[in-house]
């Protein structure tokens, strides 16, 4: 018979794509609207909450395969990942993990329908990525994490990321993946470089018909729920699958490095190059003269691996091997280059290359280190943002992210200590990438330190607000702040050094960091976990800096079996 | 933001808890629980501030027509009042009929 009836997958709302797919008779909302888990922070900004937060949980099975579904609810402020929406998540996936560690495989589907972070919570959004990202990596070493863009809102700003971290991603036509969203881009490079009025534009860059087309989803799905579930279930039985994206730095760099970004090239030259780029063996790496930036990044980074060789290949991200006290220590720093290949990150900003080099190069530790000895890593953070650019939405950067992401991700769950030291700015995608998969972060106490999620021009162009409103806003919730010292009170900094010189720093400030950096190794190294949970049990956390993402995780615990 | 609480009397118990709408643009939420005591408890929270009369109007219209001894929780996005009206029929619908 020929089924001609479809029912729209894109057009149910966050919870009726949960019940569409899993089966009827154990299907188990965990966190519902009646138990009143709604965001804390919105009340104070004039915002309605929603009692769900805008993320629905369900646990069941999928054509009799245990299951949960996490679905984004996009008409709620936008899908934003707010502190308990995030909680939701993450604290989620970390149960589905601890039951595959115990021998109990559940499948975890995300749906997604989110712009990112939520900026009216800007940096507990950003944390709980960072922790669903973790919780993702360590997950798909026991089975498949299956994501789904349906459409309407799509995937965008830090949850594009995670996106890029899934081990099998399907898109409908109507679905969008992207890092930055087409009004942030032309809000920080202008109208020149992105229309965000071009629907054409923006389909054809971040659409999910090109985005399957050109390396960036595995499959495009009808917009019909029979066909997503049945999909799913050929992923899960293991009847189709598809090689991990974080994983493939060779051919994505080969990728890359056959774009001339002089010209701007066209959505259909993409695809020709992304086949192509399986096929073609490594391509002379581009170098430009290296004039040295005089950054903060930099700058510390130079002053920390002393007269150690550096190993790096391209001029914006410097890695070098050093040693602290005992410890083997490899030091990675994102610095501007002006000669950047790619013209949108010659300010300091983590683009395209730089992701998959760092991916590159922490991977090479984990290879070395396999059986021995576990090399820590110095993630020097210091860069203005992510870039952005069409270019960089065209060839991926979200992807080039998540491969940062995944391999400091792995290191750390290899063993490996690897721990942040932030001078300067840690923003961000960039800091998402660089910085917020660390065991421990260090951060000095100087004016010049900002932690957040977007510059406050586009903060304030996306949520509708004057910059006034928002100074106010971010009075009342501090991880709406931009300074470190709001940010310290979320609980996630392992150190907050004072009385540094952060611009000219001499040896005595070397020698404290030095102690501070050594410091944090030994405590990675006596404690038994390799996870991010050392960021909830802080006191700072638990005195109230993510009281709503603890509790939220307990009743999750609580409701779980 | 505003919010406000309205009680009127109410007689009949409704049997299940129901849960309709999103916090989204030209939408609203709708919790409605059952209510040991004899009263209908409704409680607004709305973005759109100056609308207590029109709220005040939709609510009393429907605990009117319909007796239902609830707890109503409503968050408003900018609803309009007939999508207000609406949802609550649906929300009403979910709880007492199959």
């Amino acid at each position: 018979m020929i089924k001609t009836l479809k029912t729209s997958f894109t057009e149910c709302s966050g919870r009726e794509r949960t019940v569409e797919l899993l089966d009827a008779e154990q299907y188990r909302e965990l966190l519902g609207p009646f138990d009143g888990f709604e965001s804390p922070h919105l009340e104070k900004q004039g915002i309605i909450p929603q009692s769900d937060d805008g993320v629905i949980v369900a646990k069941g099975t999928i054509n009799g395969h245990r299951a949960v579904i996490i679905s984004i609810e996009g008409k709620f402020q936008g899908g934003g990942i707010g502190e308990v929406s995030g909680a939701k998540i993450a604290g989620t996936l970390e149960l589905v993990l601890k039951d595959c560690v115990a021998g109990k495989k559940t499948i975890p589907v995300l749906i997604y329908d989110t712009g990112g972070v939520r900026l009216q919570e800007a940096n507990y959004g950003l944390l709980s990525i960072a922790e669903i990202s973790a919780a993702m990596v360590a997950l798909r070493r026991h089975v498949p994490v299956i994501g789904v863009i349906p459409g309407k809102i799509g995937a965008f700003g830090g949850m594009s990321i995670t996106a890029g971290l899934c081990s099998t991603l399907l898109m409908t036509k109507e679905g969008r993946l992207g890092l930055n969203g087409p009004e942030v881009i032309e809000q920080e490079a202008g109208i020149r470089e992105f229309d965000s009025s071009d629907r054409q534009l923006i389909w054809g860059t971040i659409g999910g018909d090109q985005r399957t087309a050109a390396g960036f989803a595995d499959l495009l799905i009808a917009d019909d729920t029979d066909a997503v579930k049945e999909t799913i279930t050929s992923v899960i039985t293991g009847e189709i699958s598809f090689l991990q994206r974080t994983e493939q730095v060779n051919r994505y760099k080969n990728f890359l490095t056959s774009v001339d970004p002089k010209h701007r090239i066209s959505f259909e030259e993409v695809r020709t190059l992304w086949n192509q780029s399986g096929e073609t063996s490594t391509v002379e790496r581009h170098r430009s003269n290296v004039t040295k930036s005089n950054g903060r990044g930099q700058t510390w980074f130079d002053l920390l691996r002393g007269d150690a060789k550096e190993v790096g290949d391209l001029p914006s991200v410097r890695v070098a091997d050093g040693i602290i006290g005992e410890n083997r220590v490899r030091y990675i720093a994102v610095v501007p280059d002006a000669e950047n290949y790619f013209p949108r990150a010659r300010n300091g900003e983590l683009g395209l290359l730089e992701g998959w080099s760092i991916a590159e190069h922490v991977r090479e530790v984990i290879t070395a280190d396999r059986n021995g000895d576990k090399q820590a890593i110095v993630v020097i953070v210091d860069m203005p943002s992510q870039a952005y650019g069409y270019h960089e939405e065209l060839l991926g950067i979200h992807q080039a992210c998540a491969a940062a992401v995944d391999a400091y991700a792995s290191a750390r769950l290899a063993g490996h200590p690897v721990i942040s030291f932030i001078p300067g700015n840690a923003i961000s995608g960039a800091f998402l990438s660089h910085g917020m998969q660390s065991s421990r972060i260090i951060a000095l106490n100087d004016p010049g330190v900002n932690v957040h999620v977007m510059s406050k021009q586009s903060a304030a162009r996306i949520t509708q607000r004057s910059l006034e409103e928002l100074e106010v806003a971010a009075k009342k919730v501090p991880a709406m702040a931009y300074d470190v010292d709001s940010f310290e009170q979320l609980g996630a900094l392992y150190s907050l050094v004072g009385d540094v010189e952060a611009d000219t720093p001499q040896v005595n400030d070397r020698d404290r960091i030095y102690v501070e950096i050594n410091r944090a190794i030994e405590d990675v190294q006596s404690s038994k976990s390799n996870d991010l949970s050392v960021r909830l049990t802080s006191a700072l956390a638990k005195a109230g800096g993510r009281a709503a993402a603890i509790s939220v995780r307990e009743e999750l615990y609580a409701q779980w079996t | 933001m505003e919010s406000f609480l309205f009680t009127l009397p109410a007689t009949i118990k409704i049997r299940r808890q129901a849960h309709v709408g999103v916090v989204g643009s030209g939408d609203l939420e709708i919790i409605l629980e059952p209510n040991d005591q004899a009263v209908a408890e409704i409680t607004i929270r709305t973005g759109v501030t100056g609308h207590q009369a029109s709220w005040e109007a939709v609510i009393q219209r429907f605990f009117k027509q319909h007796d239902l001894a609830a707890k109503v929780k409503i968050n408003d996005f900018g609803a309009t009042p007939g999508m207000v009206a609406v949802r609550l029929a649906q929300a009403m619908e979910v709880c007492c009929y199959d």
